[in-house]
């Protein structure tokens, strides 16, 4: 018994010792300074992490940059989307970083926050070839931490042919979008008239477009603006679909793309990976009976650009050449013959002028769209904020809660989440 | 219920046996001390032999771990302070009392709760009628049933969830349409929040009272027949032997397995998680969950403190299974 | 006369109902194994329909076709065997060593030590994760096999195992064994270990299910593709970042699945006899 006592004392001593010799934090760290990269060609051995199919095809397609750089070589890890979040963390924490790491664009905020990150340098870069929306997804606190290197924004998937039966074209506005959802269902024979997503794990990718599209704002001069009458608005026009009947609030995962080849489902809004699913699902003859619209317009026709971004850290053992490398990814000739490899749609907007994405109806559609598409704020506590604000949309779409009460629940979430600065 | 080994319950502390008795009552010369001392210096020699390479991983791998955890949670550790973790503050028990404050954490600490209530004694039950018909002596092909019923620990979660979504879907689903043969109109059991709680206890259910199957099969099977043919030749039917012999005969086995399936269940996570994300609007969001989505936002410390509060529940409520089997005994 | 008949009559309709309810219960629990192995012949988009298929309505061995060729499948596989493998052995080695100690050993510390190892047990996993990450880049084992191994190698669940199952043995074989003469390592190898059959089997098969389908350590641990383990490379080929591929996660999860099975059966009597006997205590 005594053993315990003691070792009871002794194990409390430790912890108490180990939290109070930390030390606290800096008060008020200074700006990043950005510093430029070396002139001439890149050196030596470049350590790349990037996940799926980008990470299983970027080696090979690296082969090009060696023979321009011939000293230079680039190694590639591939690592797996799920759990490359805590990846990375934890190879921040254990110091374990590679040069260049591939980045989702909602996590920059978070990873640039660490200190981890390396300013983008001066002069390397010209921050005008990007879309604006990719471009805002690798600025934190005013400075940009990395590269986007490819985008996805979204778009309102519809049934032509069923489309043509009800009397409706391609909607452009609001209310346009309504009727055309009412249409669907009351002359086409669709049970739903367009799948929206009713709250749960990244509907705010859903419902955030609508918002910007009515002049609403996350964030504004550093304060959450979430309860902002714009904003309220907009929520009450997504909820009206809900209400209206027009919009499913308990789809099964998998019936979305069976029901919208089989009829059921007359749209949804998606990415442009849902070309590629519905060819499979839908097989050849199902080809012609659908297409794309842009977002419809309120005050704008905003939608979403997500994607990835490229950054160095500052632990690289070869900045300098990792630079270089993201640099070379970051051209237009280079991103075309990306997009060629794995259908990753450029970030640059000098490389939509290929034919490869011009000539194509379905990926010029999306081209245009990336013109006018948002991403949410670069803050750290992001991922913290999204799921607080999918929480009250589920409220809003599933319970009926009002659109007002929902956000203001939200802003105060908000608030308290506060922005990690 | 979580992919490591579940803990075995643990046993009473042993009884001091006689021998350490006689060796510490102190021999009353001087010689008889030294040899008092060399015998327990010899001892923790061996002892400690045995237990070197053990402790050395454990202190080092464990141990250490478990302290920095403990001292993350009483700091306003985040994802940002990864690089320079010892930069936090120290914030005593600020976590602990949002944590109470924390309304998504009382949902997923409800959840869990009537989880854990409803869910060990229907996965006992489960487990005991499968052991009781197995054992009847009715049955051939113990094995098939055996090795059958261990299926779901090792199948993919992937698939068990499609399976059960198939199962439970409203309009396509075996279930609703036995339910509609019966003129009931069946609820849609994963998106009705009241609704989606209960299905996923019964998918747990499902999943794991293969294991405790086997554990009362053996205990069952360690039932002296005798005691069985005095209950007959007194009259007593199958429901009464059952009542009268089977039950108490078991109740060391049925407690193990009250502990077991109580600690597993409280960290209740792959289900939720691969079925309903937490949801809808929370109806079966886990205490596990709950700390796994605060880990994934960065909250280190909130979530250390969170997981600590677990860890009380989960001591607690094995020290008051402990105390049942004492009583009893 | 009539009395016997009635009973055998009421037995065999027991009997019955029994193997019906019985076999009700086997079809709805191997049910989604089933559909597992089926389903890892279909094509992607059969996969995907709702309500699903039973038996593949177009027969296909693509998906393991694409298994085995875009994953370095021997790589991989063979860094799964060394991991679980080496983390089983040891597991077996230590953990029955320190059981044996704080079972039938009296020593100085032992309370302390059972005490300590038993509330590990008991905490959330998730807490110590990044910690022991940190520890183990200090440590400069990070991308290593040592890494991957060393953490797990002595589990405080074995420990648990093998000191509950160890108590059962009667303490006169090893006194008498003592008052022959022998050390004693030599009484744990030669009197103690054998008798412990269902226990190491036991032990074994849970630390190479468990160690076998571990996902997020070796995933964090590794840096370079070489060290990953199956289940890591099985993640990559499947899951991405929009869509995931679920033939291929299907069919890698039937091939991930079979050397559980295979150890499984092949030690299955020792084991249930093992978790019996450990649960009784």
């Amino acid at each position: 018994m005594r053993m315990y006592r003691r070792l009871a004392a002794v194990a409390t001593v430790a912890v108490t010792a180990l939290a109070l010799t930390a030390c606290g934090r800096d008060s008020g760290g200074g700006a990043d300074d950005a510093r430029p990269v070396g002139e001439g060609k890149a050196t030596g051995e470049i350590t790349v992490w990037a996940m799926g199919t980008e990470g299983e095809k970027l080696e090979a397609f690296a082969q090009d940059f060696t023979k321009e750089n011939p000293d230079a070589k680039v190694t590639v890890t591939a690592i797996p989307w799920d759990a490359a979040h805590q990846k990375i963390a934890s190879a921040i924490a254990g110091k374990q970083t590679p040069d260049v790491s591939m980045i989702g664009t909602t996590w920059m905020g978070e990873f640039a926050k660490t200190g981890a990150l390396d300013p983008t340098p001066p002069g390397l870069i010209d921050s005008s070839t990007f879309f604006e929306g990719a471009w805002n997804t690798t600025v934190v606190d005013g400075t940009s931490y990395g590269v986007p290197w490819y985008v996805e924004t979204r778009l309102i998937y519809y049934r032509k042919d069923l489309a043509q039966q009800a009397g409706v074209t391609a909607p452009t506005s609001w209310d346009e979008l309504k009727d055309f959802a009412r249409a669907m269902k009351e002359k086409a024979g669709a049970q739903w008239g367009i799948s929206l997503q009713p709250g749960g794990t990244g509907s705010w990718q859903s419902f955030l477009p609508f918002a910007w599209s009515n002049g609403a704002e996350i964030v504004r001069d550093g304060k959450f603006t979430l309860d902002s009458p714009e904003m309220v608005e907009a929520l009450g026009y997504y909820q009206s679909f809900f209400t209206d009947g027009l919009s499913p609030s308990d789809l099964a995962p998998g019936a979305l793309e069976t029901g919208f080849v089989d009829g059921s489902i007359g749209a949804f809004i998606s990415g442009p990976w849902h070309g590629g699913i519905l060819a499979e699902q839908g097989g050849a003859a199902f080809a012609d009976k659908w297409a794309v619209a842009p977002m419809p317009r309120k005050k704008s026709a905003t939608s979403f650009v997500g994607g990835s971004d490229l950054a160095v850290f500052k632990d690289a053992k070869n900045r300098d050449g990792a630079w270089k490398f993201v640099a070379w990814l970051s051209r237009p000739d280079v991103q075309v013959k990306w997009y060629q490899t794995v259908k990753d749609l450029p970030a640059v907007k000098k490389a939509w002028e290929d034919s490869t994405l011009s000539g194509d109806p379905f990926l010029k559609t999306f081209g245009e769209q990336l013109d006018d598409a948002k991403s949410p704020p670069a803050i750290a506590t992001w991922e913290q904020l999204a799921a607080a604000i999918d929480g009250e949309v589920e409220k809003v779409c599933k319970a009926g809660t009002s659109p007002a009460e929902a956000l203001k629940a939200a802003q105060e979430k908000a608030t308290g989440i506060g922005t990690g600065a | 219920m979580a992919t490591p080994p579940m803990a075995p319950a643990p046993t009473p502390a042993p009884t001091v046996e006689p021998e350490t008795r006689r060796a510490v009552r102190p021999e009353p010369t001087a010689a008889g001390l030294r040899r008092l001392r060399r015998l327990r210096r010899r001892r923790a020699l061996v002892g400690w032999g045995f237990a070197a390479p053990f402790t050395v991983l454990f202190v080092a791998f464990m141990a250490l771990p478990v302290l920095a955890s403990l001292a993350m949670s009483v700091t306003d550790m985040r994802s940002t302070d990864l690089r320079n973790p010892f930069a936090v503050e120290f914030v005593g028990a600020r976590n602990f009392v949002r944590l109470f404050g924390d309304e998504l954490f009382h949902r997923a600490a409800v959840n869990t709760a009537i989880f854990v209530v409803v869910g060990v004694p229907l996965t006992i039950v489960a487990g005991l009628a499968a052991a009781s018909g197995l054992n009847s002596g009715l049955i051939r092909f113990r094995s098939l049933f055996r090795v059958g019923f261990y299926l779901p620990v090792v199948t993919s979660i992937v698939a068990i969830a499609v399976v059960w979504r198939f199962l439970l879907d409203p309009q396509a689903g075996p279930v609703n349409n036995l339910l509609r043969l019966l003129g009931v109109d069946g609820p849609n059991w994963l998106a009705n929040p009241t609704t989606a709680l209960p299905s996923i206890t019964v998918l747990a259910v499902w999943r794991n009272f293969g294991f405790l199957m086997v554990i009362f099969l053996a205990g069952l099977q360690a039932i002296p027949a005798h005691l069985y043919e005095a209950a007959r030749l007194d009259g007593a039917g199958r429901w009464q032997q059952f009542r009268y012999v089977t039950l108490p005969m078991l109740r060391p086995t049925l407690l193990f397995g009250a502990v077991v399936t109580g600690i597993g269940y409280l960290q209740l996570f792959e289900e939720p998680f691969v079925m309903t994300q937490g949801g809808p609007l929370s109806s079966t969001l886990s205490v596990s969950y709950h700390i796994y989505n605060q880990f994934g936002f960065g909250n280190y410390g909130y979530a250390a403190a969170a997981s600590w509060v677990l860890f009380v529940a989960i001591v607690g409520l094995s020290v008051l299974q402990f105390r049942l089997l004492r009583a009893r005994d | 006369m009539g009395g016997t008949d009635m009973l055998r009559r009421r037995d065999r309709l027991a009997r019955a109902v029994l193997y019906a309810v019985l076999l009700a219960g086997l079809v709805v629990v191997v049910a989604p194994f089933v559909w597992m192995v089926l389903s890892s012949f279909k094509p992607e988009g059969e996969i995907r329909r709702v309500p699903p298929t039973w038996w593949p309505e177009t027969f296909t061995l693509d998906n393991y076709a694409r298994l085995f060729s875009q994953l370095d499948f021997p790589r991989y596989f063979l860094n799964s065997v060394l991991v679980a493998g080496l983390i089983t052995v040891g597991n077996l080695v230590f953990c029955s060593a320190v059981g044996y100690a704080l079972a039938k050993l009296r020593f100085a510390g032992r309370q302390v030590l059972f005490a300590t190892v038993l509330g590990t047990l008991m905490v959330p996993g998730m807490v110590t994760f990044v910690p022991q990450f940190v520890l183990v880049s200090q440590l400069g084992l990070v991308n290593t096999y040592a890494g991957l191994v060393l953490p797990f190698l002595a589990g405080p669940f074995g420990v648990f195992l093998m000191r509950q199952y160890l108590l059962s043995i009667p303490d006169d074989l090893i006194e008498a064994a003592r008052v022959d003469g022998a050390g004693e390592l030599r009484i744990f190898w030669r009197v103690v270990l054998p008798l412990c059959g269902p226990a190491l089997a036991t032990l074994g098969i849970l630390t190479f299910l468990s160690s076998w389908n571990s996902f997020l350590w070796p995933l964090v641990v590794a840096t370079t593709e070489d060290k990953y383990t199956l289940p890591v490379a099985l993640a990559l080929f499947s899951v991405g970042q929009h869509r995931t591929s679920f033939g291929l996660l299907l069919a890698g999860a039937v091939v991930v699945v079979l050397p559980v099975l295979v150890v499984f059966l092949v030690l299955q009597r020792q084991f249930l006899r093992g978790i019996a006997t450990t649960g009784l205590k």
